[in-house]
């Protein structure tokens, strides 16, 4: 058995290359018959996203993996060998299998633990399996790849902390009110990034939005978006007291909220916490607020630091998903061995011969005579072989059948074969 | 003595202890069941212990330092308990099962048997304001805990740099909940503990018990509880003033709970 995986991806290849090799959707079917009819591939899949184009394929034990898969890339793409060379990477057996768990559990990710990849892994699988150039092999090692990525989600905070400004805003929202449901959410000034915050805010819960804007005309348009209201602009400092978080993004030269109007706001909502978050540059809410008790304020450097230190926490949560990849891969490769048909069918002649011989030796201590014995010994054997014709043909097809390992498995289970 | 149980219930608090601090540590949740199922049979052995202890005593089991600390963890246990049910704060276990765990290794080690015991301390109202008065307490530790726990996790959201306590302790508001929720459920207790008392104290202590520190100490004790929960429900005090005057209270229980040694009366065991 020849496991290989070919491809490219952001780690290698710049965007230019990339997008060149990408697969659209509708041509994958088409390639895939197109690589299994080649005599050396088995069973193939391809994974082609913007950030990476990989061929995972069970090859002949004699075919060279890079040159075959690399040329067909090349006639495929129609992108020229040399070119592609420079950037195309080739894992084989072992490191195939842990390239792809760590590509599913997105641990190769330009973000790591960023959660699209998985389904990606998936689509290209289910491609696969729809155009039949799945089998037993890649078949166990795919199914294994999605359970240790589910495992690595679940185990590690490799995917828990948000990485981008927007979701870190969400994030720290619920750290201060735990849930958002019923929240009330302000907006001054109806910039891009105040719209992407207060979207991601409405579908975690948030219930009532206010838009103020100096010009009325981008406030009513942005409010009838979000589902909202307007708040005449020269009157929000009236209203903000209402809202649990304050998103401010407007051109104004001077603060628009100070340290006193804070104070306003706590009273007059007794002391129900407010969290502000200006991302104007210049400001537009005096940082000073932010020492106010049950008051906190976030500039957009802070947000960005809340993301930094996100990231560093993901990366040490890697470090941990990396060894559960490790372990996985190991569990893989041994099931793998352990279900190999050739040993299985050797085992299985050797059981079933097994009986005949110890039924035979039983049987000579009968007085047969030696013509007897050799007609009983040649009417055994032959038994035996018709009995396995059967059982073998089918074991030696299962490899090219999506659910073989689990078959083979059966196989030795049935016939209580050792390991 | 009964104090095998009590032994057996310390060594699953730890255990549970032990399995929570991987949890919260290693932010992974597989490790929690494990937690839970420690406290549990740690309550459960410890629940034993105390059946055990009125049994074999013949009374209700608080007639020294030992069997009054047995149940205070053992009402704490039960308050984190409640909380956990309600509120599902992994992280709090890492706060509240140390206490527990010390106080019910103390009491185990701590574990003599009764002298004769006062006959006052067998009368029908002295186990009602006992108990009463440490379940007031438990709550007012459970508010401090969460106290402390609002703190950290404020200081980490104004600094706006998160280390390891933002990714692990619960949201502010929630934390503020549980708090203000243990000194509601508390202050009734603590009230009804301390009137017992005080009516006992006038029936059968005749003169005398006015001078006792512990009683003057108590009643200060029970003024600052009603302050906290006023100013809670009419100053509109939250979060920070909240979380500290939380912490502030506790520490006021503790000189009570010293005050035992001062007193006369509250020495258990009398002099």
């Amino acid at each position: 058995m020849q496991l290989s995986l070919v491809g490219l991806s952001h780690h290698t290849a710049p965007i230019e290359v990339r997008e060149r090799l990408h697969f659209p959707e509708k041509d994958l079917p088409a390639a895939l018959h197109a690589l299994v009819e080649r005599d050396a591939v088995e069973e193939a899949i391809i994974l082609s996203t913007c950030n990476r184009v990989e061929i995972l394929a069970r090859l002949t034990d004699d075919a060279d993996a890079r040159s075959l898969l690399g040329d067909f890339l090349s006639r495929q793409r129609r992108v020229p060998r040399d070119l592609l060379d420079k950037h195309l990477y080739h894992h084989s057996q072992r490191e195939a299998v842990r390239h792809i768990f760590r590509v599913a559990a997105s641990l190769d990710s330009m973000i790591v633990g960023e959660p699209q990849v998985l389904g990606q892994v998936k689509a290209a699988y289910a491609t696969g399996r729809a155009v039949g150039t799945v089998g037993s092999i890649l078949d166990a090692v795919l199914a294994h790849a999605f359970a240790t990525a589910k495992k690595v989600r679940t185990e590690t905070g490799v995917a828990a902390s948000a990485v981008s400004v927007s979701y870190a805003a969400v994030e720290l929202a619920r750290k201060i009110f735990g849930s958002l449901e019923g929240k009330t959410v302000f907006l001054i000034g109806a910039g891009k990034m105040s719209e992407l915050a207060a979207r991601h805010l409405r579908r975690s819960g948030a219930r009532a939005i206010f838009v103020a804007n100096r010009t009325l005309a981008r406030a009513e348009e942005l409010a009838k978006e979000l589902g909202g209201e307007t708040v005449r602009f020269d009157e929000l400092l009236n209203f903000i007291s209402r809202a649990d978080i304050v998103i401010s993004s407007t051109g104004a030269p001077v603060y628009i909220i100070k340290k006193e109007h804070g104070a306003r706001f706590l009273a007059e909502r007794r002391n129900r916490p407010m969290f502000f978050i200006d991302i104007a540059v210049p400001r537009d809410i005096d940082p000073a607020l932010n020492k106010l008790n049950n008051i906190f304020l976030y500039d957009i450097d802070d947000l960005q630091q809340v993301v930094e230190a996100n990231l560093r926490q993901r990366r040490r949560e890697a470090l941990r998903a990396e060894e559960i990849v490790e372990r996985e891969v190991d569990r893989l490769l041994g099931r793998l061995k352990r279900l190999e048909v050739a040993p299985t069918i050797a085992a299985l002649q050797e059981h079933l011969h097994g009986i005949r011989q110890q039924e035979l030796e039983r049987a000579r201590l009968r007085d047969l005579s030696p013509e007897q014995h050799t007609a009983v010994e040649e009417m055994t054997r032959r038994l035996v072989n018709k009995i396995l014709h059967g059982p073998i043909a089918e074991l030696k097809r299962l490899p090219q059948e999506p659910n073989g390992l689990k078959l083979t498995e059966f196989a030795r289970r049935l016939f209580r074969l050792k390991e | 003595m009964s104090s095998l149980w009590l032994w057996a219930a310390a060594l699953f608090y730890s255990l549970g202890l032990a399995f929570a601090l991987l949890t919260v540590v290693q932010q992974r949740q597989t490790w929690f069941r494990l937690a839970m199922s420690g406290i549990g049979l740690g309550f459960l052995f410890h629940f034993v212990s105390l059946v055990e202890r009125g049994i074999t005593a013949g009374h209700f089991p608080v007639t020294n330092i030992s069997e009054a600390t047995s149940l205070f963890a053992f009402l704490i246990t039960a308050g984190f308990l409640l909380a956990h049910r309600r509120y599902h704060m992994t992280s709090f276990t890492v706060f509240a099962l140390p206490v527990v765990f010390v106080m019910t290794l103390a009491a185990a080690a701590s574990q003599h048997p009764s002298p004769t015991v006062a006959p006052i301390l067998k009368s029908g109202w002295v186990p009602l304001h006992v108990s009463a008065t440490l379940v007031g307490y438990a709550a007012l530790l459970l508010a401090c805990l969460a106290g402390v726990m609002y703190l950290i996790q404020e200081r980490e959201l104004k600094r706006k740099d998160p280390h390891a306590f933002y990714y692990r302790l619960p949201p502010l508001e929630t934390i503020d909940r549980l708090g203000s929720q243990a000194l509601a459920i508390g202050f009734p207790f603590i009230t009804v503990g301390m009137s017992v008392g005080l009516l006992g104290a006038m029936a059968s202590w005749e003169a005398g018990w006015v001078q006792d520190p512990k009683v003057a100490i108590s009643a200060l004790l029970w003024v600052i509880y009603l302050l906290l929960i006023l100013s809670r429900v009419r100053a509109g005090w939250r979060g920070h003033k909240a979380a500290l005057s939380a912490i502030l209270g506790l520490a006021m229980a503790l000189v009570s709970w010293g005050a035992n040694y001062l007193s006369t009366h509250h020495a258990f065991l009398g002099h």
